[in-house]
């Protein structure tokens, strides 16, 4: 934790470095003055004159720590304070400049606009195990419910590097992202766990075909800050942009785009480095197996290390809805939404806990100018209103029926119009709890072939009924077939179930989830679909393979091209069998 | 971060609390809930003798007050910075002070005259104006002049003594003058000039020369704006004030040097007299008065009038003459405090003997 959020208020009036916002400003001095009068008061009064002395040093000090704090803002270094020895006007400065200047709207000199983030919200690098004198680590999820101590963490910053890495051990070996899966797809125990992050370099770029090469280590966010001044938009990618096109390509990723489906169709080519250390290329044509098994292969059989990717314009949209219940969504989805060629995103929200009334929400090209200032998301620190309100959503009496009923209906009074990257840069941070020790959050989903909607909707709702699950949010997604990889999750036109809900940490209740979600998993399967794989492990081997039929095709070909199951995780730990 | 506003917000209660509190009912000491005075006299007279331009609205004897406060601040600030430096001067008590009695000699008039908007209105100018002068003077004094201060705030650096010179020229010229005449320009180049920049205390040299300069800059801006707001939105006043009395004493009869002529005598032996209005009044009616002489209108007006003495802590007097409004100590001089007393015209002269028998200091009389 940084200094920042453990004493934010010493931090705020005691040291100089960043910036502050006017109405900071404001509150702070008056904190600040109020705080020295009652205390010079009492010292005065209780103590004697001789004890109010030593309130100077706070005075002065907090004085100055925050005017500076606030020049910065305005991307002046803390010398102007100066300005003050020349009489009359340098005050008068000095006042404006602190109390009324705005601030410059975009990062500067002396850091990023107040409360907003410098970056995405991120996992850590491997927590130091205290007391221990080996490269051992422990890497966990954003959940922080799977820690798993791995003997080393190696960051390479270079394809050679990896490779040589690669060709110089034998080990088991695991490989991270950004690590925001649920259930220990990115760590084994002792493997040489390898994070990605540090391969994040754009390698190729043309506007003119629309496309990019990336390395399998960047960010969403990243590659959307660099392609947005050229007008252009991922074209297929998740809501938030936290996570690494590595780890979105190996679970095959997929948003909440219209005439869209999984990220393989984004996908042109791509290069992997295989468990002996070669390097391979692999697209629909060249090396299709390794193309189809690696999409959506959880690193079963290589590290990928870079990615030739699809782009598509960047336009506004506008958010338009329709409330509707639920039988009426398959009919309303097929005439209104999935041949529109003006819909760019699509999403249905249930609400609970009855699942019967939704919202269906599409955001529609739009030529009319978007209502937001940037182009793109602008970070922020906190998230106290979305943290607020999810808590007040899964913890308080009546929370969903208050949701429902007034805080969404608010939410939805306003036409925001944003642009095609902005609408897809949303930062995970917004969803992290204060703490997650107690509880979490933690996301579950289901494909199911668009014709049993309804059938599974109603299997669904029964099922989070029976158990009490807590959900907050059932968001229902579309998806066109897969072209092909072996772990597909849409083998023909779905709907995702995407379910967020919230858990306690106990083993109890971790044991609780896992019986309810095998029985949505049936409740999937039961109708020719799938369940999603980049969270926790909790479907049976069987279960698996009645979801992912071709699943023993991409184990044949990971014996072939990992003959020593060098790449290991939970996934692969739990389901692959060693014949 | 929603502590910070959580807690200011605390802050600001708790202070505002002690500020409150504090000489809450020692710096102003009112003789009595609301109104001490009788109701009859309270009233404007219906029938003067007075020349109409002579006549000033009874209400303005009480309402003057808060105006000279300002008058009588200042003399003690000066006297003050004779012996002591400015910078321990008790600024925020004497924002209280006369808040509070504006507060007081308002209670008085409330409700038997009709509002005086205007006299309201420059009343609320000159005092906020003064609260803020007084509250930057207090800030910067506890920030800064009292670490450069020197040990038992002695008047030592040339610029100490210049201030001590200028606040004692500045209140000798507003007993007579209005403020923003001042010529506060032409004491920069005099501080400038008049102070040595090295020598002992140098910190306190810079300190006080800052604050200076600054006050002199901002009060001949501040000056120049009033004088154009009040020369369009107030009537040049009259030098003199217009006093009718029973009948003219030997001194003026005989034409003795010093004294005042009269401008109009009346068949029942009664005169019109023009005396010297402000400062100079009080000595001028204590003259009067010590001659025998009786008033019977003032400005026009028969009925009440405030003046205030200067007398010891222990001072308790009584007198079916007069009533006693509220005193206020003189907190840079122990032991003294000021007396606000009303009397009626008519009684004007044995009030005056009284408080000169007493051996009371009459500080000023509110001449309408
Ligand atoms: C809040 C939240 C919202 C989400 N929303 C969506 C959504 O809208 N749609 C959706 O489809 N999914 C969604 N997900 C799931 C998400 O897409 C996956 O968890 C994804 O894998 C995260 O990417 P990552 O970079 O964190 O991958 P990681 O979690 O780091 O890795 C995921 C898997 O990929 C492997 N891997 C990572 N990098 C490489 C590489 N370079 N080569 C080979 N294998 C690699 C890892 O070993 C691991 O098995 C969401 C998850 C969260 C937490």
């Amino acid at each position: 934790m940084r200094l920042k959020d453990k004493l934010p208020l010493s931090y705020l009036l005691f040291t100089s470095r960043g910036r502050i916002h006017r109405a900071t400003y404001w509150i702070v001095s008056t904190f600040i003055w109020s705080t020295f009068y009652v205390l010079h008061t009492a010292l005065h009064d209780l103590v004697g004159v001789w004890a109010t002395y030593f309130l100077y040093p706070l005075l002065v000090g907090s004085l100055f720590a925050t005017a500076t704090k606030r020049l910065h803002d305005a991307n002046r270094s803390g010398y102007w304070l100066l300005a003050v020895l020349i009489p009359v006007l340098g005050p008068i400065w000095l006042f404006y400049q602190l109390g009324f200047k705005k601030g410059t709207p975009k990062i500067n000199t002396f850091g990023t606009v107040p409360d907003e983030a410098a970056d995405y919200f991120k996992n850590d690098t491997g927590q130091l195990i205290p007391n221990l004198n080996t490269k051992e680590r422990i890497i966990n999820d954003v959940t922080q419910l799977n820690p798993v101590v791995v003997a080393e963490v190696f960051r390479p910053l270079s394809v050679d590097e990896l490779r040589e890495r690669i060709r110089s051990t034998t080990g088991p070996v695991s490989v991270g992202g950004g690590r925001f899966s649920m259930g220990g797809q990115t760590a084994s125990s002792h493997s040489l766990h390898i994070d990605m992050r540090g391969l994040n370099q754009v390698l190729d770029f043309s506007k003119d075909d629309r496309t990019i090469s990336v390395q399998a280590g960047i960010r969403w966010c990243d590659i959307q800050r660099f392609i947005d001044p050229h007008d252009l938009s991922i074209k297929i990618m998740q809501t938030y942009a936290n996570f690494t096109v590595g780890g979105a390509l190996s679970v095959n990723c997929h948003g909440r785009y219209m005439g869209h489906g999984p990220l393989i169709l984004a996908v042109r080519s791509m290069n992997i480095v295989l468990a002996d250390g070669s390097l391979v290329r692999a697209s629909r044509t060249e090396n299709p197996e390794v193309f189809f098994g690696a999409i959506g292969g959880y690193n079963g059989i290589g590290i990928i290390v870079s990615v030739e990717l699809d782009l598509e314009e960047n336009l506004a949209v506008r958010r338009e809805y329709y409330k509707l219940t639920r039988p009426n969504y398959r009919t309303y989805f097929a005439d209104s939404i999935r041949d529109n060629p003006e819909a760019v995103f699509h999403n249905g929200d249930m609400y609970p806990p009855s699942f019967t009334n939704m919202r269906a929400v599409t955001w529609v090209k739009t030529l009319e100018k978007p209502t937001v200032k940037t182009r793109l998301m602008p970070l922020r620190e906190s998230y106290p209103l979305e943290r607020y309100f999810l808590w007040a959503f899964t913890e308080t009496f009546f929370g969903n029926w208050r949701r429902e009923h007034i805080v969404d209906p608010l939410l939805y009074l306003s036409k925001p119009i944003h642009w095609r990257n902005y609408e897809a840069g949303y930062d995970v941070a917004e969803l992290e709890p204060r703490s997650r020790t107690k509880r979490t959050y933690v996301l579950q989903e289901y494909f199911v072939p668009v014709r049993h909607f309804d059938e599974f909707a109603g299997k669904m709702s029964e099922i989070f009924n029976r158990y009490h699950v807590n959900v907050i949010n059932v968001s229902i997604r579309h998806a066109l077939p897969d072209s092909g990889s072996y772990l597909a999750w849409a083998r023909e036109e779905v709907f995702a179930f995407v379910v967020y809900y919230k858990q306690r940490t106990s083993e109890i209740a971790k044991n609780e989830v896992a019986i309810w979600t095998r029985e949505l998993i049936d409740a999937a399967v039961s109708v020719g679909g799938a369940y999603y794989l980049p969270y926790q492990a909790h479907a049976t081997s069987e279960q698996f393979h009645r979801a992912y039929p071709n699943a023993g095709k991409l184990f044949a070909l990971k014996k072939k091209l990992d003959p020593n199951f060098r790449f290991h995780n939970v996934f692969w730990d739990t389901y692959y069998e060693r014949l | 971060m929603l502590r910070l506003p959580i807690l200011t917000v605390l802050m600001v209660l708790v202070a505002s609390f002690i500020f409150l509190r504090k000489g809450r009912h020692s710096l102003t000491i009112p003789a009595g809930e609301g109104c001490v005075v009788p109701k009859d006299w309270l009233v404007s007279n219906p029938h003067p003798v007075t020349p109409v331009e002579h006549i000033r609205p009874a209400d303005q004897t009480f309402l003057t007050y808060p105006e000279w406060f300002l008058v009588h601040s200042p003399a003690e600030i000066a006297d003050y910075a004779h012996v002591k430096t400015t910078t321990t001067f008790p600024y925020v008590s004497h924002i209280k002070q006369l808040w509070q009695s504006y507060s007081v000699v308002y209670d008085q008039i409330k409700g038997s005259f009709p509002f005086n908007t205007g006299y309201h209105i420059m009343i609320w100018v000159i005092g906020v104006s003064t609260t803020v002068e007084y509250a930057m003077k207090s800030l910067y004094e506890t920030i800064v002049g009292r670490l450069t201060n020197p040990t038992h705030g002695e008047v030592v650096t040339d610029e100490d003594k210049f201030n001590a010179r200028f606040a004692q020229d500045y209140v000798d010229f507003i007993r007579v003058s209005p403020w923003y005449e001042f010529d506060f320009a032409s004491r920069i180049p005099a501080l400038l000039s008049g102070t040595s920049f090295f020598g002992t205390h140098f910190l306190r040299k810079c300190d006080r020369k800052y604050m200076l300069l600054t006050e002199l800059l901002v009060k001949a801006g501040y000056g120049y704006l009033i004088k154009l707001g009040t020369k369009a939105s107030y009537d040049e006043a009259l030098p003199t004030t217009a006093v009718i009395i029973d009948q003219l004493p030997t001194a003026i009869t005989t034409g003795r040097p010093g004294s005042v002529s009269p401008t109009k005598t009346y068949a029942d032996g009664s005169a019109l007299l023009l005396l010297p209005r402000y400062e100079a009044f009080h000595p001028a009616v204590s003259a009067l008065a010590q001659q025998g002489v009786t008033f019977r209108e003032i400005a026009g007006n028969n009925s009440a009038l405030l003046l205030t003495v200067l007398a010891p802590a222990t001072w308790q007097p009584a007198s079916p003459d007069f009533r006693l409004v509220f005193t206020q100590p003189i907190l840079t001089k122990p032991g003294l405090k000021r007396v606000a007393l009303v009397t009626q015209v008519k009684w004007l002269d044995k009030t005056v003997r009284f408080v000169n028998e007493q051996g009371v200091k009459i500080e000023h009389v509110y001449d309408y």
